[in-house]
């Protein structure tokens, strides 16, 4: 029996009175991997994900969680660890209170809350009141309520939002380590560069609709068109022997072409006939590129 | 399940909600109850009944309950906390049945600390006055049970109508203006005695009813059943609704 997806949206589909959050959405993503999920505001990242995590009943179509609805998962903490977007808490509760709570309605013992506060680097604060919380210590502390279950998925809604640049890095850093440990993360964002730093795949959508889904490499090289560029002392006999394999060729720079073909090709015919090479890449376009690129118009 | 109750438990114990109405509850009992033994003449506060009249202002608390029970259920969607709620308890039916018996204990809770502050600082000013005691009779501990009982109703009911309208500050207004100027207009009707505030007013009084009161069992039964009413349609409410 194939593994089931850690996630899965089905034919999601979200109305709001006239307005369609989410229409008709499909996707999968694959375990062990960081997956960006992005697109512009108002794309529908945030239902989507709400619909996903069982806040949100969807009008038609389904979305789960290693098989089942969220609802129905035995033991939700355990499985999943969400941060949301603008996460809010009471601002008179503290920061470990507010983790105790969590902590005695899923049945995990105590210690796990000083155990994610240390992770997050809370220890100090854990006794302060939220109100008094910086946004970034605010995040920290929904990444704390997410990994209190010690969860082997973590789905992420905006959780660099609002964050400083150390706090940013503190949680490529984090993500990383949790991929690198065999976690699973499905990450949205509108920070792009963010994004682009550390997922290994990216479902994007527009308008509620899927527009793209794939490897994030294989998207970027082919948003530019399979172009390969290549640097060489002998750049004008290469440019010769691309044109006899029907590769069109133009100079970058002194030393370097620009070749309309996969850089796999521009390496057979450069061995073949004996021409060093001192650069072979394929062109990528930025995940900004290539992100408003494919949302330009309408969904594909 | 109890996990849940737990967790709710925690809540209410985990902000200073509890201690502001409890010190509120207090400071409202030492006016009324200073007033009442200071001013009263010698031979009214030797009456059974005055002495259980200076007690009954512990019955404050079932107002207080029910502001409680509001603010454990609409005070999570006010302040967003309910997100984190329903992602450990997704099956919305069991969040609200934790509230409500939460609500209701800590109701209770509230009421019990409340009735006993209140009879201390009666007995204490009373005896003060050398005024001969008559607080350790059963109509005093039926007071104190009918309180106990009604606060925890109210607490319940709170919750309900908490779940229903969702917002912390509406909820609570809604209600208090339902209590000060609804229910009196139910008077007009004949049928004033059948509202939610006059219902839980007869269990507080537990036998002693004016006019306008059902006895302590139709009280019960009504206030029961609004409480009911009140937490179903609430966790209907809840399920139905989307969190964003």
């Amino acid at each position: 029996m194939p593994e089931l997806p850690p996630v899965e949206v089905r034919g999601l589909t979200k109305r709001y009175g006239t307005t369609t959050a989410v229409d008709g959405l499909s996707f999968t993503i694959r375990r062990g991997a960081i997956t960006g999920f992005l697109g512009p505001n108002g794309a529908g990242k945030s239902t989507t994900l709400r619909a996903l995590l069982g806040l949100v009943r969807p009008t038609a179509g389904e979305a789960r969680v290693d098989g089942v609805p969220y609802a129905k998962l035995d033991d939700p903490l355990r499985t999943v660890g969400a941060v949301l977007e603008s996460e809010s808490f009471h601002p008179g509760r503290s920061g470990r209170n507010h983790l105790r709570i969590l902590a005695a309605a899923a049945g995990l013992p105590v210690e796990r809350v000083d155990d994610v506060l240390a992770t997050v680097e809370l220890t100090d604060a854990g006794r302060r009141r939220v109100g008094g919380y910086s946004l970034g210590m605010r995040q920290r502390l929904s990444v704390a309520g997410a990994l209190l279950g010690q969860p082997r998925l973590l789905v992420l809604d905006e959780p660099a939002n609002g964050l400083d640049p150390e706090g940013i890095r503190w949680l490529r850093d984090f993500l990383r380590s949790f991929a690198t440990d065999g976690g699973t993360v499905l990450i949205s964002s509108h920070v792009l560069a963010e994004v682009a730093q550390i997922a290994e795949e990216v479902v994007i959508i527009h308008r509620g609709r899927l527009v793209a889904q794939e490897p994030l490499e294989a998207l970027t090289a082919r948003s530019a068109g399979g172009a390969a560029v290549v640097r060489s002392p002998e750049a004008a006999r290469l440019r010769d022997a691309l044109a006899r394999a029907g590769l069109e060729a133009g100079p970058v720079g002194d030393d370097g072409l620009r070749v309309a073909g996969p850089a796999e090709r521009v390496g057979e015919v450069a061995a073949a006939e004996g021409i060093v090479l001192l650069e072979l890449r394929t062109e990528g376009a930025s995940l900004e590129e290539v992100f408003l690129e494919l949302t330009a118009g309408g969904p594909a | 399940m109890t996990r849940l109750f737990r967790a709710e438990i925690l809540k209410v114990l985990t902000t200073r909600l509890l201690l502001w109405l409890g010190l509120l509850v207090i400071a409202f009992e030492v006016l009324v109850i200073a007033l009442h033994v200071g001013h009263d003449s010698l031979d009214s506060l030797a009456s059974e009944g005055n002495q259980r009249d200076a007690v009954s202002i512990a019955a404050v608390s079932v107002l207080i309950s029910l502001i409680l029970g509001i603010v454990a259920s609409a005070g999570e969607y006010t302040h967003g906390t309910i997100n984190h709620t329903l992602l450990v308890a997704p099956v919305r039916e069991r969040v609200a049945a934790a509230k409500l018996a939460a609500a209701a204990l800590a109701g209770a809770f509230l009421a019990l600390v409340s009735f006993a502050f209140a009879w201390t600082l009666a007995t204490l000013l009373l005896s003060a006055r050398s005024v001969p005691l008559h607080l350790f009779t059963q109509a005093t501990l039926r007071l104190m049970l009918g309180t106990v009982l009604a606060a925890a109703l109210a607490g319940a009911l709170g919750v309900g109508f908490g779940l229903l309208l969702r917002r912390q500050t509406a909820a609570i207004v809604v209600a208090l203006v339902w209590l000060l100027v609804g229910e009196p207009l139910l008077a007009i009707a004949g049928a004033e005695r059948y509202g939610p505030g006059h219902a839980i007013a007869s269990v507080v009084e537990a036998g002693r009813q004016g006019s306008d009161l059902l006895g302590f069992g139709g009280g019960l039964a009504v206030a029961l059943l609004y409480a009911v009413v009140a937490g179903t349609v609430g966790t209907i409410a809840m399920k139905r609704s989307d969190v964003n």
